[in-house]
């Protein structure tokens, strides 16, 4: 009984809000040139693929990817932010250059002059599916770019989970990913996408409820991840199992009834 | 883990207060470590992270490091080879923070 393959492709919703997030993006960052999400689900043998883009975001994520290599393949090969000062210039990737873009993509020719620097930020949203946000400036990326990207990686992440969620055969998975790539961060994610708060006041709820309710903040954090998707914990057989007790789960419920009462403006 | 895997102390004269991390850091304790950062980054522009003693970081430790590094003028020192340093040209991280090797 093979379960249905959840491709974030085939959302229109999902990726209607992935573009609300790029737009959002762009707000915060003045200089873009080019924003993509793309994702990489490495289950079912596929390559990498955008799923929304602004500007040259999605031709230069795809010329990247297509051997030339980049900020994008490196945030996917290796699982960490990637920064550019100045790409044509940048030692990492020398294929990565003014002329090959140029030849790939002359409809953009006034835009790849223009282009310096850029960040790339990945996530894991299942089990072996991996996603990266990426923007190209006209100015050299700092750490700042860096850190906007990490908050907006993890809406995304969470927009994904949620998404897969609701194919009941990928609850399995994603309870793995869970614990393995650390409840906490996952918590947070649909936290700051319930109400609309960025990673630091998501923490502060988390840390604040098992505070108030008494319990460990991590067990909180899988409770609460796990009332979302609606399903029992699977444990893998591997690593220390993280298991929430009654009375955890009951603050993770009262939490997550408590918030989703609260008005959302749009 | 203990607070005492991440300890702060003032720098000497004029130079930046230095955190001082050592073993492994990575989600369980990456929390603990973004407070310590932003502890000793709270009251100076400039701060000094040494790293030489830790056994191992991830992506975690790279996230929590670019985002103090959003904020601050961050100095990091590192062991002259091994996985910190690779991560930190990977990540590019070594171009916006000014990276002192230790052998």
């Amino acid at each position: 009984m093979a379960p249905p393959h959840f491709q974030p492709h085939q959302h229109p919703q999902l990726v209607a809000l992935m573009h609300r997030i790029l737009e959002r993006m762009q707000l915060d960052q003045l200089d873009a040139l080019g924003m993509a999400i793309t994702v990489h689900d490495k289950r079912h043998d596929e390559q990498p693929s955008v799923i929304a883009s602004l500007g040259i975001g999605a031709d230069f994520a795809a010329a990247q990817l297509s051997g030339i290599g980049g900020p994008v393949p490196d945030a996917f090969a290796y699982q960490v932010p990637v920064l550019s000062l100045d790409l044509w210039t940048d030692d990492r990737w020398s294929e990565l250059t003014l002329a090959a873009m140029r030849d790939r993509a002359p409809q953009h020719e006034s835009i790849w002059e223009q282009v310096h620097g850029a960040a790339a930020v990945p996530g894991v949203w299942a089990d072996d599916a991996t996603v990266v946000v990426c923007c190209t400036l006209s100015q050299p990326a700092s750490a700042a770019t860096v850190a906007s990207l990490i908050s907006y990686e993890q809406l995304v992440s969470a927009a994904l989970i949620t998404t897969a969620a609701e194919n009941a055969s990928a609850i399995a998975d994603i309870i793995t990913v869970l614990q393995s790539r650390g409840a906490i961060e996952q918590a947070k994610g649909a936290l700051m996408g319930l109400v609309r708060c960025d990673a630091e006041h998501a923490w502060r709820m988390l840390r604040r409820a098992s505070q108030e309710f008494n319990v460990k903040l991590r067990e909180l954090a899988v409770a609460l991840v796990e009332h979302i998707s609606g399903a029992p914990a699977e444990q893998p057989d591997t690593g220390t199992p993280i298991t929430p007790d009654e009375r955890t789960r009951e603050a993770a419920r009262l939490m997550w009834a408590a918030l989703s009462e609260a008005p959302l403006t749009e | 883990m203990t607070n005492s895997q991440f300890r702060m102390s003032a720098g000497e004269a004029e130079q930046p207060p230095v955190v001082t991390a050592t073993g492994d850091i990575d989600l369980a304790n990456v929390n603990e470590f973004s407070e310590v950062l932003n502890r000793a980054a709270a009251d100076s522009d400039a701060i000094t992270v040494d790293l030489s003693e830790v056994t191992y970081c991830d992506s975690a430790a790279v996230r929590a490091l670019f985002a103090v590094a959003a904020t601050t003028k961050l100095g990091l020192i590192v062991p002259a080879t091994g996985a910190i340093m690779t991560l930190l040209s990977i990540s590019g991280l070594d171009r916006v923070a000014a990276v002192v090797s230790r052998d």
